[in-house]
């Protein structure tokens, strides 16, 4: 799952301002890093392989409401720290094109991030661990155990968002039951009364657990429809992966950054 | 999502939208999203749709392609609705905001080049940040372009078809990876441009002044006064909330009479 599906206005404020404040520090420390060396090398490689991410991304599978990603794959080309520039370069595309909302591009760029950069950890560990040869079954246990990461993370989320009326007055979130936002000026936390209305505080907190945002719901929604995506995605990183391996194997090994090998004539079939 | 469409929309367009200058459609387009945020309430978000279409109806543009796009988005938003809305007010509500700020999005990038609305992002991000922006955007055209024509030649030569499922995967998964090759020599071609031109870790944009200074300041106040009207509803819905169907009867009036002066004039 590598971005929040939630439009703008239905998380809480204080959730979604947090997510664009940890991005950007994140942003920033990958930039310092990314512009100590080689940066003419970097944009570009940047600004392509966050390309074919998009081209990925905008190929939808309706019936499941799911798209392929390539997350896993642009992670182990890009290495970490390159990997969240171009998530945030992703999501602020996406968001402009009406994919995504604008207020949650912070919390998708640290989704995305986490999706490429445990892919470049997890994928080379277990290419280490299960050898060069098998470049496809290192790539598809990679994708699954990240996706299922961060569908838990998004999980977090919305538990995090979903909590119930009385939480959702103080955050500024949805209430699902008024369909009302909370304020947070109107009482709980700062009770100032500019807008009126405190004393319907009581009256909300005494229907707090009537309907709270399901978050058992929509996690049995997400871990149903989610392992089918994560097979595709699998399926999808170890063919690409293992194909690239093949033809130019410095690429997924070494990321890239790396120079191309000189073409092996005679070993077009990729025994190496 | 055909990028391509959108840019030479973009460029090519001659309304006054497309007059008015790149940072007065941000700074609107920023207040409409937040009256998305703001808003609690169906009718003003019905409201703030309509006026949109409205918008986009009267400066006669594309609006059969616009539309998809701004649905995109429902999709996913009613998954999302159907997992965790208690009622079907609340899923409206749900997607309603997803499709309202894609549309607002889908109408800025109508309407002002790419290349000016990243200008105005690179003022806040790191420079290798907004040059990499640049780049992709750049690069997303090339590359759709050419998974359309590889995907044409599967079609051709594999055959994508749903009788043979596996052997149309496996030509997909070839294609991708044909693709992932593409883009990274691509990206040797660029680093090649790069280094020729002397790149020194910043792609300048140069800022286009506005062509209608007064379409400016009426895109600002519209979107000022929607935002002005959402925060009243909210704040105190007894007395002005039960008010908000007039905003949107006067909304669905004015979609009404831009698509017939639209109609007559076409």
């Amino acid at each position: 799952m590598s971005h929040i599906h939630i439009p703008d206005g239905v998380l809480p404020v204080w959730l979604w301002g947090a997510g664009w404040l940890v991005a950007l520090v994140a942003l920033m420390i990958a930039s310092r890093i990314s512009e100590r060396e080689s940066v003419r090398r970097k944009v570009p490689l940047l600004g392509v392989i966050s390309a074919l991410v998009l081209v990925a991304m905008s190929t939808e599978i309706v019936p499941i409401a799911y798209h392929v990603n390539l997350t896993v794959i642009a992670g182990a080309i890009l290495g970490p720290w390159m990997s969240i520039i171009s998530a945030f370069v992703v999501q602020v595309i996406l968001a402009l094109l009406g994919h995504g909302g604008v207020t949650v591009i912070g919390l998708n760029t640290i989704q995305t991030a986490t999706e490429m950069i445990l892919g470049w950890l997890l994928f080379r560990a277990f290419v280490r661990v299960l050898g060069r040869p098998r470049v496809r079954w290192a790539a598809a246990i990679t994708t699954v155990l990240t996706l299922a990461v961060t569908t838990t993370m998004l999980v977090g989320l919305v538990a995090l968002a979903g909590a119930g009326p009385a939480a959702m007055r103080e955050t500024g979130a949805l209430n699902p039951a008024t369909l009302r936002f909370g304020n947070p000026l109107d009482g709980g936390v700062v009770n100032v009364g500019l807008f009126g209305g405190g004393e319907h505080a009581a009256e909300e907190e005494s229907h707090a657990d009537e309907s709270p945002l399901s978050v058992t719901r929509f996690a049995a929604v997400v871990y149903t429809l989610g392992p089918i995506g994560w097979l595709l995605e699998a399926l999808v990183t170890a063919g690409v992966l293992g194909y690239v391996a093949r033809v130019r194997p410095s690429l997924v090994f070494e990321g890239g950054l790396a120079e191309a090998e000189p073409p092996h004539f005679g070993d077009e079939h990729g025994r190496h | 999502m055909d990028v391509t469409f959108v840019d030479s929309a973009a460029i090519l367009g001659s309304s006054r939208l497309h007059a008015a200058s790149a940072g007065a459609k941000v700074a609107a387009f920023t207040l409409v999203l937040a009256t998305v945020v703001v808003t609690n309430d169906v009718l003003v978000l019905l409201s703030a749709l309509v006026l949109l279409l409205a918008l986009a109806a009267g400066m006669g543009m594309p609006l059969r392609r616009m539309v998809p796009l701004a649905l995109y988005p429902a999709v996913f938003a009613a998954v999302f609705a159907f997992a965790s809305a208690p009622s079907a007010l609340s899923a409206i509500l749900i997607v309603g905001k997803a499709v309202t700020a894609a549309l607002a999005g889908v109408v800025l990038m109508f309407s002002t080049p790419y290349p000016q609305v990243f200008g105005i992002v690179q003022r806040f991000v790191p420079g290798i940040v907004g040059d990499a922006l640049l780049m992709t955007y750049r690069s997303l055209f090339l590359l759709a372009e050419k998974l359309a024509s590889l995907s044409t030649a599967i079609k051709l030569r594999s055959g994508l078809s749903g009788r043979q499922p596996i052997r149309a995967f496996r030509a997909t998964t070839r294609a991708l990876g044909g693709l992932l090759l593409y883009a990274l020599d691509l990206s040797q071609r660029e680093y090649d441009v790069l280094r020729l031109r002397g790149y020194e870790r910043r792609l300048r944009v140069r800022a286009l002044p506005s062509a209608d200074v007064a379409m400016d300041r009426a895109l600002l106040v519209g979107a000022a006064g929607l935002l002005g009207i959402t925060i009243t509803v909210r704040a105190v819905p007894e007395a002005v909330g039960i008010y908000s169907w007039m905003l949107a009867a006067l909304s669905l009036l004015t979609l009404a009479v831009t698509a017939t002066v639209r109609r007559r004039k076409s």
